[in-house]
């Protein structure tokens, strides 16, 4: 019986700690209901369901997921698939169920709780998610990345019918297209935002903005891994991060305000780059006929 | 009592219980134990898995993918420097000593082939580029154009010292991945065939690291004054560039 085996494990864990310090009454006699008899387990949950989210007893606390881990993914291969995500399947079929209670709710604990009920849940489950609203958003973030692939390998979003076309007309429809995965929770947007840039959640916003940048720039067909990798990406932040906050604001038909917003940003990058490559490439035209004038000058340079 | 005793014994039984839960699904509702839910996470299936030989494939964990990206990151820059390297030497090299042209144009074409063959295997496998790139292209190039105005003994002594680490570097990356080999053999698994490729491109690139080693031996390298303390120094100074790229 591996489930009681791991309910027995989890049991035991959980008496360690809370016989030590019993904080609340209700957590206590859960701990002993749960300790002597694993299979019920559920009136742990039972009794905590009933309380409001503030008196929620330390077993709970105990029951948590550790935060999913959110790496830069090193060495890509299709022999080897990484997912997109790390989270498990409960907290996968929540999430899921979470997203469709976005757009009327926000990304808020409430848009959790009626996801967690959808599945089948009890509402307690939402401590799966031990960062809350900011699961939510970061499974928002990774699910549409998976979505913008997806639609490039099954919908063929980058064919075109007027031949091949260009890397950076790629990274435009995939930049756009990404933007418009947005529209729906346009209004709820700026909360995100704002949740994504307290301090502890930084790193794994810009860790989960690396990885959308990378895959627009690995499906636009981008090969170059010189320096210009770094001057690339964080050039395509810079106009991705600025356009999804006129996105936000955007009430035209399609993003077109936004769409507009975006060429001119991309034509602006794509200026700078090209004077700093002319100016890069007139100083090593005059490094080398300076070197090469000394040469023939017979100067051992 | 016996009925309840029977009824134990069946839950028990290995056929009717599901597959291993992940810790604490068991707040599932029973219907989503079976269908999990994916939607819009798209993972991809290797189309290699089930076409071609019957073995299963060898599945590298996280420390061997990272592995393998350090180790491609340091090989791409290795290659740049090389490549600049032999560029800053040859006009000084080839002036002095004209006879030399056909052995520096041989090793800075295979030079600048293996720097090709790792931007490709870097692109395809988006192994992120060392944030140390511009500072390799100088140093590189100066220490290609020091050594080469130091004469030809000096410029071979570079080679040498170079070759001898990247040498060795290639050597362990060999060894490595023959480890997973025999580890993938020993389980009834294979490798797959990027990585068969990768071993073969490693050695084929050894090989011809330790080729240019030969050649600047051959080319009097040994009489580069002062030697010791030049080839020491370079030496040092690779086995630090291979640190520093592997991390950052």
């Amino acid at each position: 019986m591996t489930r009681s085996q791991s309910l027995l494990a989890l049991s035991r864990r959980y008496l360690s700690t809370t016989t030590t310090k019993p904080t609340t009454t209700a957590a206590a006699a859960a701990a002993t209901a749960t300790a002597t008899t694993p299979g019920r387990h559920t009136f742990c949950l039972g009794r905590t369901q009933t309380q409001t989210p503030q008196q929620q007893p330390q077993c709970l606390q105990r029951l948590r997921h550790t935060p999913p881990r959110h790496p830069i993914r090193s060495y890509h291969s299709a022999h080897h698939p990484s997912p997109p995500h790390e989270y498990s399947n409960s907290q996968t079929t929540i999430l899921s169920a979470a997203l469709r209670h976005v757009p009327s709710h926000g990304f808020t604990r409430d848009a959790l709780t009626l996801g967690a009920r959808d599945a089948g849940f009890l509402d307690v489950s939402v401590q799966l998610l031990p960062r809350g609203e900011f699961d939510l958003i970061l499974f928002w973030l990774a699910s549409r990345r998976g979505l913008l692939r997806s639609r490039v390998e099954e919908d063929a979003l980058l064919q075109s019918p007027q031949g091949p076309l260009s890397t950076d007309q790629k990274v435009k429809i995939l930049v756009m297209e990404r933007l418009r995965m947005n529209v729906e929770v346009r209004d709820k947007w700026q909360d995100a935002l704002a949740v994504m840039s307290l301090g502890e959640n930084i790193p794994s916003s810009l860790s989960e903005l690396h990885s959308l940048l990378d895959d627009i720039l690995d499906l636009a067909g981008d090969v170059s891994v010189d320096a210009s990798w770094y001057s690339k990406r964080m050039a395509l932040a810079a106009v991705y991060t600025s356009s999804e906050f006129v996105m936000t604001r955007d009430e035209s038909v399609d993003l077109r305000d936004t769409e507009e917003f975006l060429s001119r940003r991309l034509a602006d990058t794509k200026a700078v780059g090209e004077k700093i490559t002319g100016v890069k490439q007139c100083l090593g035209f005059m490094g080398s006929t300076a070197v090469g004038l000394g040469r023939s000058w017979g100067l051992k340079i | 009592m016996k009925s309840l005793r029977l009824l134990r014994a069946g839950l028990r039984a290995p056929s009717l219980r599901p597959a291993t839960p992940v810790v604490l699904d068991f707040l599932a509702p029973s219907t989503l134990q079976t269908c999990r839910h994916y939607n819009s996470t798209a993972l991809r299936q290797s189309p290699a898995s089930t076409t071609g030989s019957s073995k299963p494939k060898y599945v590298l964990n996280e420390q061997q993918k990272e592995y393998l990206e350090r180790a491609l990151r340091v090989n791409q820059a290795g290659e740049l420097a090389a490549t600049l390297i032999y560029e800053a030497q040859n006009p000084q090299v080839v002036r002095s000593h004209p006879h030399l042209r056909p052995l520096m144009k041989h090793m800075y074409d295979q030079e600048v082939g293996h720097f090709k063959t790792f931007n490709q295997l870097n692109a395809k496998h988006r192994v992120r580029p060392t944030v140390m790139y511009p500072v390799w292209e100088v140093a590189a190039t100066f220490l290609g154009w020091s050594t080469g105005a130091m004469g030809r003994e000096a410029a071979m002594a570079c080679t040498e010292a170079v070759e001898t680490e990247i040498g060795s570097h290639y050597n362990d990356q060999v060894r490595e991945i023959l480890s997973w080999k025999a580890e993938a053999e020993s389980r009834g698994e294979e490798l797959d065939e990027e990585l068969e490729d990768m071993l073969t491109t490693f050695r084929r690139i050894r090989d011809e690291e330790l080729e240019h080693l030969d050649h600047a031996v051959a080319n009097d390298a040994k009489e580069a004054r002062p030697y010791d303390p030049l080839v020491n120094v370079i030496r040092y100074g690779c086995k630090a560039a291979i640190k520093i790229t592997e991390r950052v």
